[in-house]
């Protein structure tokens, strides 16, 4: 009986209709009706399980939300559970009656967290773990669905160093940096689909979003576990009648802060020898003041009890603040499940598809940064024609823009099924297949005037092909097995088999010398190049598989102590023959204190968990072949008069190639006070990624090559995370509420040398950031065995002589001119590495209004000011200059020196999301809700960063350095309705 | 347990017995050795390879290799900052004053190229020394005369490492051994010469079929330059033998690519156009194609102003880098056709198919000149700031010194553009390389067969007017002026650091703004990084 009524809280909200099927029919019983309503706006809530408690008998509301139920006679009570509501448990009373109002809830300790490979409830869980459901996510319009969570999940970092370009991707990185030359990236689920296509989400379509933090949890994952693992459940079909959902919106950008460049007229006072005689504002013309983005989706779900389905379509159309820099994608999403066997069988199955096209064209930095140094009295036309000045980074933007075009033309597509069966009494057994397939056509095509044709192409025009096809094939064959013994002792368990399967394929090709530009690329072997044998083509192909064996078993006991156990057996095809096989183990363990006496009798706290977690991760994410020899072509030479390709072996072999390891311990305090108006985690963290691959110089001779890839490296993070969320205001009309995440984070490169195999490998630095031309001014960042990563390395700036030379400080404190500083004269002079992330939400709600103000920020950075050390320099003359090179750093009269003159405190807070919306208080047969909002983002920073925007790209090893041209940081504005009927 | 035994049953039932952990790696788009070699084609693939490797090392296509620190550490060619341009971290002003450091990049890149093409080399000798040629249709023959080119071309590059390293490990398997021990400039000489002789009369002979091989002409040429280098090298003289294998390629025992012997051209540009692999002078060459096989000698990126390229109607920009320094221009006397022909000065005109209009007849400079012509001047200095005097190596402006024209693509409309072959070795240094060691067995002191054989290489220098005063006689013809007479023939060729090293100037000359510089310059240091792995390396002296 217990047996049933554990399972079916186990499996959870997803499998509601299961309980059906348990119910019982009891002798000596009485009817209980009633019907439950959703405690905000007394909407009817279909598909709420209702069950007596301590018996395995329930039903769940219908679509009008009324429910019967036979209960025993006695001192029974009904227990009220649904999906993102608090659960309820009340006496059955005795007037056969009893009307529910559910609230609303986030922080429910019934709650499902999906934890890979099934869910556990949140109270069971024993790792760091952030679970966020729609309402916790970032209102407006998303241009990926990680928006939603940006400053959400403590310790991850979401970075978009392109804005709001609707075609470029944001970064990721969790609890800093944990790779040389591998992925960073956290592993993507959506729905059990590892490595899922974020395109396939839209922001409607998500029901939650689960981060596993520390490798406790993401050990599940194992080779793939580094990174952490955000796993992603989408909505699923809902019982009742046909319900609808429509969310709409429309966007505009406006820019942030416009770079202080030259005008034309000062440009031709500074410069009068360089006047060119025309005015132009390139920046001004490069921007798309028109632009408006647009989200409409729908979505219907319904069904019966044995069986029900989601549908959602959409259509969104992204527009940039840039011309040429769009996106418009449609697509849509279906769930179904159905159960069978008496509730034995379910089946549930998602398909999803996207079709997306993107006019990449425009929006790029380069077409920027022409905005800012071109010389702004260079005309742009000449006899009706663009001209295309020549010179040392010089070109036409705006011409570009007009004479040439890129489009991507992308489809995506996911499906998966899941099919579980239970074969004896607490243990089911699940077939989960998933796949997901990526593919795109690329376009470009110039014509003949443009310049990359004049400049690459004889002027004789280009087009160019490109196709890319990426599938993705998941087998997951698992057992789940639970048990409850005594009604103390419960233990869930879960293992399997999983086959991951991905292969790569790209071809591609190009011509030149068309008849007329009025084919563009829609004739490519009209191309004279192609006869001429000048025409490219070319194809690629890549494949890898991962196998593993898997099994995760959790214990509690009495709800007091919870323990988790995980192994992982994984192999990686990209693996040396020596080295194939990979084991991931980690152990965790929960004490919920507030059950004990000694905590239980204090009035003021309800929640009082310890969590302490070790785990042991892996990273395959680099590319497959590294441990083979391979024989790669190497250009063509003469040979009876043919010019085949030459051969030869490509890389030394390293059969020992393997997994970087993680090892990770948490330990980590859930709390929850003063009946959940304090409530809040925090979490400790030390990791160590060991064995990191990188290419290390090898014998030369008589290896081949001068590097071979080599597991050495080893880095430490540590931190800790801090989450509180309180409810200062309560009251029936008015609540405020507040959420805090904080995390400071700390990065180290410990160790880069080593040995291996009794051979002595040495890497003295690594360098990242190497500054552009002219002048090739080196790697900025410099990272050595012992220190932190995202150092800048460089010279200390002393002053100026009286000629405006730089000078520097030398290794003994005298100054010096730039080539007198020796490489002992150098330091570390600032870091690009955030060491604290924070976000501080606030919720206010006064009737039907709803105000959220979203602050986020990021602290102890420094940036370097690249534009400022170009730009803002007078001897970038020719070109324009910034107002500054006259200002800021007028005394300045050198090429530019890269030291801590051009570093800059990059700390900041930003506005980033203040959202107002109205709920209107309908009463109406067709519609169920109506909500009205406005939402402004970007809305102010607070920063000491002279440069544009101090978000800058912060994931990765390659961190806080600006970009000479910068897509234009935008200030946006939303207004939608969402409306249920 | 019993779970976990469940758990692989059902894994085990479901995914069938084999594939279900089968993780071997299967490959598309590159080549296993194990199922390659099966023809002819295949086998001369990996033969060919490290000639397409050497463009990265041997000639100036934008790499740091054996070209670029022969050419920029000499007393003719200078890669001079220009304004906000080419200060590249200080590495071409290091090369140009020898103040390079063990750790340097400009040490250890030549290294790593010149090494990864023997890498090659010896994967190619012990793949096909392994195969079965009969298998695959072809002789025993065939194979020794394989493997006995690939032993000379392994040969070649042990020359050059011996030339800027003198003390190096030799190779000769991939792999083994795994940290190979120092040979003496001694040995490693002996082994290049062993492998020269053993295998120079199993090359083929010169001809068209063999362009850009090593044929015979090309073995002897090696073992020319080996021997007139063997005193300095090594303290063994080997005049005789260096006059004997000259003999052997001026004779037309080695073969020709047009006639019965190789011939000098009596046009000096006609060793370097776009068709010279069809050119009688020339012994050993990069075969580039760029219409057949989209492989050029890219000399533009180290070469080019930015612009230059409207002067040839060609399409491909400069990085505005390599110039001639003044001292090297003005060795050139006036009347010198070279000077004129191979050298790029004053203003610079546009080739007329670029040109808007009748009026727009000359190049436009686009950094200090920028709305003037470009007019290239000998002067590496700030005239437009107004400098006087020598200027200096971080004193450069866009049109600094004169500029590089020996090899010209041809434009964009050639059905031969951008075919050059990259000349490694070519008659008239063979011819030269005699006369050297006539002169120097001669104590020094030329005699009229030395005279002749530099006259039959200067004469076409000169117009015949001008001939009667540019002639040398055993009196002018000095150990000196050779040296000069051989930087004026191969300037821009790679040859400068070793004949400044073998007549004793390398380090004790002064030129331009450089001084002279420590003995120990004239070999790079054995780069640091490599004797961190491998212990069994000993550093060169003065750079420990």
């Amino acid at each position: 009986m217990n047996t049933a009524s554990t399972f079916s809280r186990r499996v959870g909200w997803m499998s509601v209709l299961l309980t059906l099927f348990c119910s019982v029919a009891f002798s000596q019983s009485r009817t209980i009706r009633g019907k439950v309503t959703d405690a905000r706006d007394n909407t009817p809530l279909p598909g709420v399980t209702v069950k007596i408690v301590k018996t395995a008998a329930g039903t769940v509301t219908g679509t009008d939300g009324t429910y019967s139920i036979s209960v025993p006679a006695g001192n029974t009570q009904l227990e009220f559970s649904f999906i993102g509501y608090e659960t309820l448990t009340v006496p059955a009373g005795s007037d056969g009656t009893l009307n529910i109002s559910l609230p609303l809830s986030s922080k429910n300790l019934e709650d499902v967290v999906v934890v890979g490979y099934g869910t556990l409830k949140k109270k069971e869980i024993t790792n760091a773990v952030t679970s966020l459901r729609p309402e916790n996510f970032n209102a407006g319009v998303a241009r990926s669905p990680m928006d939603l969570i940006q400053g959400k999940v403590p310790g991850l970092s979401i970075t978009r160093a392109n804005g709001n370009n609707p075609n470029s991707g944001a970064t990721f990185q969790m609890r800093g940096i944990t790779s040389l030359s591998g992925s960073r990236d956290p592993l993507i689920v959506i729905d059990g689909v590892p490595g899922g296509n974020l395109d396939l989400l839209m922001q409607d379509d998500i029901a939650s979003i689960d981060v596993l933090r520390d490798g406790s949890a993401a050990a599940i994952y194992g080779t793939r576990g580094n990174g952490g693992v955000i796993l992603i459940t989408t909505k699923r079909g809902r019982t009742g009648e046909p319900q609808f959902n429509l969310s709409t919106a429309v966007q505009r950008d406006y820019v942030a802060k416009k770079p202080r460049y030259l005008t034309a007229d000062e440009f031709r006072k500074l410069a009068p020898n360089y006047d060119e005689g025309s005015n132009t504002d390139v920046y001004d013309m490069l921007i798309n003041k028109g632009n408006l983005s647009q989200y409409y989706t729908l979505s219907a779900s319904g069904g019966t009890d044995k069986g029900n389905y989601r549908a959602a379509v959409y259509y969104n159309k992204g527009e940039g603040i840039a011309k040429r820099n769009s996106r418009d994608q449609y697509g849509g999403r279906l769930n179904i499940n159905s159960t069978g066997l008496k509730g034995r069988l379910t089946l549930q199955s998602n398909l999803a598809i996207n079709f997306n096209k993107a006019d990449l064209l425009g929006g790029n930095n380069g077409d920027f940064e022409q905005a800012v140094q071109r010389n702004p009295t260079s005309p742009l036309m000449k006899d009706g024609k663009y001209v295309n000045p020549n010179g040392y980074n010089v070109y036409n933007p705006i011409g570009r823009l007009e004479q040439e075009l890129s489009f991507r033309d992308q489809q995506t597509l996911q499906g998966d099924a899941k099919v579980s069966l239970e074969l004896v009494k607490d243990l089911r057994a699940s077939v989960f297949g998933g796949i997901s397939r990526n593919t795109y056509n690329d376009r470009q095509f110039r014509t003949k005037d443009s310049k990359s044709s004049q400049d690459s192409y004889e002027g004789r025009g280009y087009a160019y092909k490109g196709n890319f096809m990426m599938l993705e094939k998941t087998l997951d064959l698992t057992l789940d097995y639970v048990k409850t013994i005594n009604d103390k002792h419960r233990i869930t368990a879960v293992g399997g088999y999983s086959y991951f399967f991905s292969t790569t394929e790209t071809y591609n090709m190009n011509n030149s010398g068309f008849l007329t530009d009025g084919f563009q690329d829609w004739n490519m072997g009209n191309g004279l190049f192609l006869r001429e044998g000048k025409a490219g083509m070319g194809s690629y192909k890549s494949e890898y598989a991962l196998i593993a064996f898997f099994g995760r078993v959790n214990y509690s006991f009495n709800d007091r102590f919870f323990a988790q156990g995980i192994f992982r057996y994984e192999g990686s095809t990209k693996f040396g023959v020596n080295n194939k096989w990979a084991p991931f183990p980690a152990f965790s363990a929960g004490w919920n204190l507030h059950e004990e006496s000694f905590v239980k009798n204090v009035s003021w706290i309800d929640q009082l968990k310890l969590r302490v977690g070790y785990g042991e991760t892996g990273n395959s994410g680099f590319s497959s072949y590294n441990s083979l020899i391979l024989l790669s072509t190497g250009g063509a030479y003469p040979l009876d008069g043919q010019y085949p390709e030459t051969v030869g072996p490509s890389r030394n072999p390293n059969p020992d190639l393997q997994w970087e390891k993680k090892k990770e311990l948490n330990v980590g305090l859930d709390f929850s006070l003063v009946k959940g108006r304090l409530s809040g985690s925090f979490d400790v963290y030390n990791r160590t990624t060991s064995s990191l691959a990188t290419n290390y110089d090898v014998s030369l001779p008589s290896n081949v090559t001068s590097q071979t890839m080599l597991n050495i490296g080893t880095i430490n993070n540590k931190g800790f995370e801090i989450v509180l969320s309180a409810v200062p205001v309560d009251k029936k009309n008015f609540t405020y509420s507040t959420d805090i995440t904080f995390n400071r984070q700390q990065n180290e490169m410990t160790r880069i040398s080593g040995n291996l195999k009794g051979n002595q490998y040495r890497l003295e630095r690594l360098t990242f950031g190497d500054l552009p031309s002219p002048g090739a001014l080196g790697p900025a960042i410099r990272v050595v065995e012992g220190g932190a990563l995202g150092n800048f390395y460089g010279k200390r700036f002393a002053g100026f002589t009286d000629n405006g030379d730089f000078l520097f400080y030398k290794k003994d404190g005298s100054k010096a001119v730039a080539g007198d500083i020796k490489e002992e004269d150098l330091a570390i002079i600032g870091n690009g590495v955030p060491k604290m992330m924070f976000s501080w939400n606030n919720n206010v709600r006064y009737k039907n209004w709803d105000l959220s103000v979203f602050w986020r920020g990021k602290l102890g950075v420094d940036l370097l000011n690249l534009q400022d050390m170009y730009f803002g320099n007078r001897k970038w003359l020719p070109n324009n200059l910034l107002m500054v090179a006259l200002t800021k750093h007028g005394k300045l009269n050198a090429a530019p020196q890269y030291s801590d003159y051009y570093l800059e405190p990059g700390g900041f807070v930003k506005l980033d999301n203040v959202t107002l919306a109205y709920r209107f208080p309908i009463k109406s047969e067709y519609i169920r809700n109506l909500r009205a909002y406005v939402t402004g983002r970007n809305l102010a920073t607070i920063t000491k960063y002279s440069g544009m925007d101090p978000e800058l790209q912060d994931n990765g090893l390659t961190t806080g350095i600006d970009n000479r041209g910068f897509y234009p940081r935008t200030r946006s504005f939303t207004v939608g309705i969402t409306m249920g009927f | 347990m019993q779970k976990k035994h469940m758990v692989l049953g059902l894994a085990a039932m479901l995914c069938g017995s084999v594939s279900c952990t089968n993780l071997d790696e299967k490959v598309y788009s590159e080549l296993v050795a194990d199922s390659y070699y099966n023809n002819r084609t295949e086998v001369m693939t990996a033969v060919l390879r490290p000639f397409t490797h050497a463009n990265a090392w041997a000639a100036p296509t934008g790499q740091v290799g054996y070209w670029r620190v022969s050419e920029l550490s000499g007393d003719q060619l200078a890669w001079p900052q220009k304004g906000i341009h080419g200060f590249d971290g200080g590495q071409w002003i290091r090369l140009h004053y020898h103040t390079w450091t063990v750790e340097d990049d400009i040490v250890w890149n030549p290294w790593r190229l010149i090494f990864w093409g023997i890498g090659f080399c010896n994967n190619t000798i012990s793949d096909l020394e392994k195969l079965d040629f009969n298998k695959i249709g072809m002789t025993d023959a065939d194979k020794a005369s394989i493997i006995a080119e690939t032993k000379a071309l392994r040969a070649w590059h042990y020359l050059r490492l011996l030339d800027l390293y003198g003390i190096i490990p030799i190779v000769t398997q991939v792999g083994e051994p795994a940290k190979p021990h120092t040979a003496s400039r001694k040995e490693v000489w002996e082994f290049i010469e062993k492998e020269l002789r053993e295998n120079v009369e199993k090359l083929q002979p010169l001809g068209p079929s063999m362009v850009g091989r090593v044929s015979k002409a090309a073995g002897y040429a090696m073992l020319a330059e080996l021997y007139i280098n063997s005193q300095k090298w090594t303290g063994v003289v080997k005049w005789d033998e260096c006059v004997a294998v000259c003999n052997k390629i001026i004779n037309g025992e080695a073969g020709s690519l047009k006639g019965a012997a190789p011939a000098l051209e009596t046009d000096i540009v006609k060793p370097f156009t776009n068709v010279n692999h069809t050119s009688p002078e020339n012994l050993f060459q990069i075969a580039y194609n760029q219409t057949k096989g989209k492989f050029r000698f890219g000399f533009h990126g180290d070469m080019w102003h930015y612009v230059q390229w409207q002067a040839y109607n060609a399409v491909d920009r400069g990085n505005n880098g390599i110039v001639v320094v003044p001292s090297a221009y003005d060795a050139f006397a006036d009347n010198d056709l070279r000077k004129k022909t191979w050298m790029l000065i004053d203003t610079l005109k546009k080739h007329p198919t670029v040109r808007a209009n009748e009026a727009d007849s000359v190049v436009m400079a686009t950094e200090e000149y920028k709305g003037k012509p470009l007019v290239f001047v000998k002067e590496i200095r700030r005239n437009s700031e107004g400098e006087t005097g020598a200027g200096g190596m971080t004193r450069g402006e866009e049109n600094s010194g004169a500029r590089f024209a020996k090899y010209l693509p041809g434009t964009k409309d050639d059905a031969e553009f951008w075919n050059n072959d990259f000349v490694l070795y070519r008659l008239a240094e063979i011819i030269l390389y005699k006369a050297e060691a006539i002169m120097r067995k001669n104590g020094g002191v030329a005699n009229g067969e030395a005279v002749t054989l530099v006259n039959s290489v200067r004469q076409r220098a000169f117009l015949p007017t001008d001939w009667t005063s540019a002639a040398y006689t055993t009196a002018t013809l000095t150990l000196d002026e050779l040296l000069a007479e051989r930087g004026r023939e191969f300037i821009f060729e790679g040859k400068r650091r070793q004949d400044l090293i073998r007549f004793g100037k390398f380090t004790s000359a002064t030129w331009w703004d450089h001084a002279a510089s420590s003995a120990k310059a004239e070999l790079f240091p054995i780069p640091a990084r490599q004797i961190r792995l491998n212990q069994n390396l000993k550093q060169n002296e003065g750079y420990n």
